[in-house]
């Protein structure tokens, strides 16, 4: 038996040690290993980096993973300390606040040629800062309105399915009505469905500012509170102060205040799966969700574009990286991020999670995006996207903007709401 | 007048210490000395320089370009609401817990220490939701409450009364918290008069019955004043516990609506992280702990034990 047992051991040794020896046989500089801080399921994925690995075979990785809403706090941490990750992966538009902080390494001069041409204009200006590209992007999202079929069609609803029909926000309330199925404000089936975002509460920059957003025009002239009530924050991230609080925002919250209060169709309170449970008629999201039901279409689905008031949009914005500047190998942590978000690597990234590619060329390679449904995606990312306000201190104009939106969906009233969201960022801003 | 103007009364002299003596203290300082460091280590340094990061202005992004700024952070608590707000926020909070807690706390207490049946269970009952993760409770309140599909807002229609917004209401959702934190903490409060009862001296009990007193007298007059020093020990430990909460704003309200449940110790972490204005929150942190350290030099001071036994 003994012998038996010693030569498992040993065997079973020598196997585990085989993949260390073939990289240590390949290896002919000094070994670097490359600390990548992300969320959990996000990217640089398995795959391309093992590919990338068997062109630098003197690189090994070693991953943290933090859930989504401990990262800005884990970067608040490590990023200034003596040993931080060489790779961070961070909200896009955060870029601007890491960036002026120093904790981002500037990429612009090693980004591949044709990168400008390549790039969405939405991505390119939410990851630089003072004229310097911190993060090439690998992904892009924005958010579209799911339905259910069965229930829509239930309440003969059809749902326009082109940006050029798409409904205005007072249409898509009329349609949550009909489709509705109990009181309001306590139905079995709610006509919005909540938010998978955060803890399901409303409120979000992300999703629920383009409502005012949307009830403003950036072709206005630019004093006037149209043009303001567009951009939501002095294009130049100056300051806040008559952006938010403008007549045209606060007719649009008032709307966004009755959805949950005196229309009673959207809920206050997450609803874990909600859509997905045939719970709610309407639901928006990310392409994420689409993928999900393409691969289990556990209801019957069709997007339709997000409704507006007066100008349609979008905001865009992903997860991101970049190479933090105290970065103890910056070379190669440089060359890792560009090429990640480049060619062959950057499709094997964008496929893993069924997000949208940020290069214009990778979009031909995903036909799923060619047509309706997922299209819907594409063609409001092109026509309709803008990024949230980008500042050097988004972190806290989303905390507080997330804020005065939560209180006026819970009932608050919205000219006071954003008022103190004025102040608190004109306090922000004033560091 | 000293000792040489007095005589027959010798100056007072110590002991002299034993080698034994010499040895056990080496060796209780050679056992104190590890946690010394840590404590050291672990709660006065930053206590140090958290006061001096009062006075700085950084974020934790960027901490090498801090700068000093005085008083400014302070005078910034005066000037703008948040500190104000969140303090009172923070005072009603504890002030509804302890509310709750000390007169529930002293029933169950008074129910375990009898000879009733079934105390056994209720011990158990009431001691789960100490030893339950702050995290779950609050998972689980959260679903309680639930504007639409709640528990409490189920029995709440059942009874043909509205449904209530509950943590999504300004006027309502600091008491539901209150509450929460309560029914979590009162088994903890139980426990500690259970202790106290079962040191009250019987004969005083007994002597007041054979006197003619009743159980109710006896209560009052006996059992309530000798329980002073366990009440002033529960109040103490419970306003600190409401004080230092972040739990239930964290994960249940985000301190909201309208700031209604933004607690001191959830605000501070908000102004630090989230905010990155690290210097406003060490000044914050300085005052919750001259508050916390006042409150209880005061709740000791009038909850003083006037009796012994």
């Amino acid at each position: 038996m003994k012998p038996v047992l010693f030569a498992t051991l040993i065997g079973g040794t020598a196997l585990a040690a085989l993949p260390a020896l073939a990289q240590d046989a390949a290896c002919e500089g000094e070994p670097v290993t490359l600390r990548i801080l992300r969320t959990p399921g996000n990217y640089p994925y398995p795959a391309p980096m093992e590919a990338w690995q068997k062109d630098h075979p003197c690189v090994s990785f070693e991953i943290n993973e933090v859930p989504f809403a401990q990262l800005a706090d884990t970067i608040s941490v490590q990023a200034s300390s003596d040993n931080p990750p060489d790779i961070l992966v961070y909200d896009g538009p955060n870029t601007q606040s890491y960036a002026k902080a120093g904790i981002l390494l500037p990429l612009t001069g090693y980004l591949p040629e044709g990168w400008d041409d390549e790039i969405l204009p939405a991505t390119k200006a939410e990851h630089s800062y003072d004229g310097e590209v911190y993060s090439p992007g690998i992904e892009q999202t924005t958010v579209a309105m799911y339905y259910n079929k069965a229930l829509t069609g239930a309440a003969g609803i059809t749902p326009p399915q082109t940006l050029d029909e798409a409904w205005t926000w007072p249409e898509a309330l009329e349609a949550f009505k009909a489709c509705q199925q109990g009181e309001p404000g306590a139905p079995e089936v709610w006509g919005l469905g909540p938010t998978r975002f955060g803890n399901g509460q409303p409120g979000l920059v992300y999703q629920d500012l383009i409502y005012q957003r949307s009830a403003g025009d950036p072709d206005a002239d630019p004093e006037s509170s149209a043009w303001k009530t567009f951009w939501a924050m002095a294009p130049d991230g100056s300051t806040a102060e008559g952006y938010l609080d403008t007549p045209e925002a606060i007719e649009a919250l008032d709307f966004y205040r009755s959805l949950f209060n005196e229309e009673g169709v959207a809920p206050k309170a997450g609803i874990p799966n909600a859509f997905f449970d045939g719970k709610a008629c309407f639901y928006i999201d990310t392409p994420a969700a689409g993928s999900a039901l393409l691969k289990d279409p556990v209801i019957e689905w069709g997007i339709t574009p997000i409704p507006y008031f007066k100008t349609p949009v979008v905001h865009t914005g992903s997860t991101t990286f970049g190479v933090a500047s105290r970065s103890r190998h910056p070379e190669i942590a440089v060359q890792f991020a560009v090429d990640m978000a480049w060619g062959e690597y950057a499709y094997m990234n964008v496929s893993q999670r069924g997000n949208l590619p940020t290069l214009a060329s990778l979009f031909e390679r995903f036909p799923v995006y060619q047509d309706y449904p997922m299209k819907v995606f594409v063609d409001q990312l092109e026509a309709w996207g803008q990024p949230r306000p980008p500042s050097p201190h988004f972190a806290q104009y989303d905390r507080i903007v997330t804020d005065a939106l939560r209180s006026v969906a819970f009932g608050g009233d919205p000219e006071e709401a954003m008022a103190d969201a004025e102040r608190e960022v004109a306090r922000a801003l004033r560091r | 007048m000293t000792a040489i103007d007095c005589p027959g009364l010798a100056a007072p002299t110590r002991p002299r210490r034993t080698p034994r003596q010499r040895r056990d203290t080496r060796a209780a300082y050679a056992f104190v000395a590890p946690f010394l460091f840590l404590l050291l280590l672990f709660q006065y340094i930053p206590l140090a320089m958290m006061a001096k990061n009062a006075f700085m202005d950084y974020s934790l992004l960027n901490p090498d370009a801090a700068k000093f700024v005085g008083l400014l952070n302070f005078e910034d608590m005066l000037v703008f609401d948040d500190a104000r707000e969140s303090l009172a926020a923070t005072f009603l909070f504890a002030f509804g817990v302890v509310a709750i807690v000390i007169p529930l706390g002293f029933v169950l207490a008074l129910f375990l220490n009898s000879k009733l049946p079934a105390r056994g269970i209720v011990r158990t009952i009431i001691m789960l939701p100490v030893v339950t993760s702050a995290v779950v409770v609050a998972t689980m309140w959260n679903f309680l409450l639930d504007p639409s599909n709640g528990l409490v807002n189920g029995a709440v229609t059942a009874v043909g009364l509205p449904r209530q917004p509950f943590l999504t209401s300004p006027d309502q959702a600091l008491v539901m918290i209150a509450v929460m934190t309560a029914w979590q903490q009162v088994g903890f409060a139980a426990i500690l008069f259970l202790g106290g009862l079962q040191g009250v001296p019987k004969e005083l009990a007994e002597a007041a019955r054979i006197d003619g007193a009743t159980a109710g007298q006896v209560l009052w007059n006996i059992t309530i004043p000798l329980l002073s020093r366990t009440t002033l020990f529960v109040v103490v430990i419970m306003t600190v516990f409401s004080l230092q909460a972040f739990a239930p704003a964290f994960l249940m309200t985000d301190g909201g609506p309208q700031d209604s449940t933004n607690l001191i110790v959830y605000h501070i972490y908000k102004t630090a992280f989230v905010m990155q204005n690290a210097g406003y929150a060490s000044a914050l942190s300085v005052v919750l702990l001259v508050i916390v350290l006042g409150i209880s030099l005061l709740q000791m001071w009038l909850l003083r034990a006037r009796w012994n036994y």
